[in-house]
């Protein structure tokens, strides 16, 4: 019942927030929900990044998630769990602009949350960060995963795995 | 000026309330929250000068815990924040000075030793990276300045020592802050100034381990090397001896990994990469 009433709450709050179609797609897929976002989801905005206008609105609303407080530690981690699959499978451009605020990432390896009941929930956002951290250091390595990706989602397509 | 979406007068605004609440009187650790607006600013604008300025009108010099947050806030920005920041940095140790000379001789909760010893590393600290502006804050790994040191072996000789000398001074630093551990307390506060020494040693100590099997690899001289060789053994089993305190840190080490190094120093002379991150 109550993620029911916070997801309504987020369609309302797309609306009257004026956010576009795209951006509420982020929102979507980096809410406070506590299931991860969708393989959908994620290849739908991943295809989305291709088309400049996109581009932007989704960096966007990736950066005001990934910049937001403790409290909403999800946010912060499930952005940084579609940034990854965006450095995968999304345009070059991602790629480019992540490399430039790298800083933005690197300074979440040390976020910090702790919940009521004393959970340590920052180490999901720590962990992922570090992890991206060294993928975008790691220029062969990030060529590679994206070269299989493409390859590995061309065959899936073709239907022939 | 930055790609990012961002509005500069708000970006001020909040800047000068991360600074303040980065220092507040608790004793606790900076909130990293804080600590990390200041860091991101810097690289938004390339330009440290708002932080510094924000940070000289906050009325912190009174009070021991709050002069000591500052000092570990100070040394989190030149760390991480634009590489302008060390360079901006260098004109404020007439202030850095001041924080040493402010706090009382022992202070009430023991901070006056910490603080004047944390002020003279970040002195010693600003000093190498003006002689040397190739390193960053964190002495990241990078395979060119490695080959420019050893190109010129007196050059190299003279780096690697300078590197082992601000070691030694991170080294005594972390000791005179274990033996300030208050066992009422929960030093949250003083536990907190090791996160940054860790992550600092850390990347000194890759440094010298490259340069120095380099090195090796280039001269036919063992012998001029051995002083070089023998401080390096000393320091690896005090670093040794510092993670592993640190590792029994609950703590720290929800926050940082803490390397856990070998019993035997890594040999110099095989063609061994830099140690990897733990």
């Amino acid at each position: 019942m109550a993620s029911f009433g916070k997801a309504t709450l987020r369609v309302a709050k797309n609306y009257t927030k004026g956010y576009s179609d795209v951006q509420a797609k982020v929102r979507d897929a980096t809410s406070n929900d506590p299931l991860p976002p969708s393989g959908k989801q994620m290849n739908e905005l991943a295809q989305m990044s291709y088309h400049q206008q996109d581009f932007v609105e989704i960096m966007e609303m990736l950066d005001k998630r990934l910049n937001d407080k403790g409290k909403n530690w999800r946010h912060v981690y499930k952005a940084l769990v579609v940034l990854d699959y965006l450095l995968h499978s999304g345009s070059e451009n991602v790629v480019i602009y992540f490399k430039e605020n790298i800083y933005i990432i690197k300074t979440l390896k040390e976020f910090q949350y702790v919940d009521d009941h004393e959970k340590d929930e920052g180490a999901n956002v720590r962990h992922k960060a570090k992890d991206i951290t060294n993928l975008l250091q790691d220029d062969e390595r990030l060529r590679n995963e994206r070269k299989n990706h493409t390859s590995m989602h061309g065959r899936l397509n073709d239907g022939h795995p | 000026y930055p790609t990012r979406p961002v509005d500069k007068d708000k970006a001020e605004q909040e800047l000068v309330v991360n600074i303040k609440k980065a220092t507040s009187p608790e004793e606790s650790a900076p909130k990293q929250k804080h600590v990390r607006k200041c860091i991101v600013y810097t690289w938004d604008y390339h330009s440290s000068i708002a932080f510094w300025t924000g940070l000289r009108v906050q009325p912190i010099l009174s009070d021991e815990v709050q002069t000591f947050k500052a000092l570990i806030t100070v040394h989190k920005v030149i760390q991480e924040g634009h590489p302008v920041t060390i360079k901006e940095a260098h004109s404020q140790t007439g202030w850095l000075e001041t924080c040493s000379r402010t706090v009382g001789s022992d202070g009430t909760r023991g901070y006056g030793p910490l603080i004047r010893t944390y002020v003279s590393f970040i002195l010693a600290k600003l000093r190498f990276h003006r002689v040397r502006p190739e390193f960053n804050g964190l002495f990241e790994y990078e395979e060119y300045v490695t080959l420019k040191g050893i190109d010129d072996p007196n050059e190299g000789y003279e780096t690697i020592s300078d590197l082992m000398g601000l070691q030694d001074q991170i080294d005594s630093f972390q000791r005179m802050v274990f033996s300030h551990f208050r066992p009422s307390a929960n030093n949250e506060c003083r536990i907190s100034s090791l996160v940054p020494l860790v992550k600092e040693s850390w990347g000194i100590y890759r440094f010298i381990t490259s340069m120095l099997r380099a090195m090796h690899r280039r001269t036919n001289d063992m012998e001029a090397l051995e002083p070089l060789r023998s401080r390096y053994s000393s320091q690896h089993h005090n670093l040794r001896k510092f993670y592993y305190e640190c590792s029994n840190l609950k703590y720290l080490t929800g926050l940082i990994n803490v390397p856990k190094l070998g019993t035997d120093p890594p040999n110099l002379l095989d063609n061994g990469d830099a140690p990897n991150l733990p």
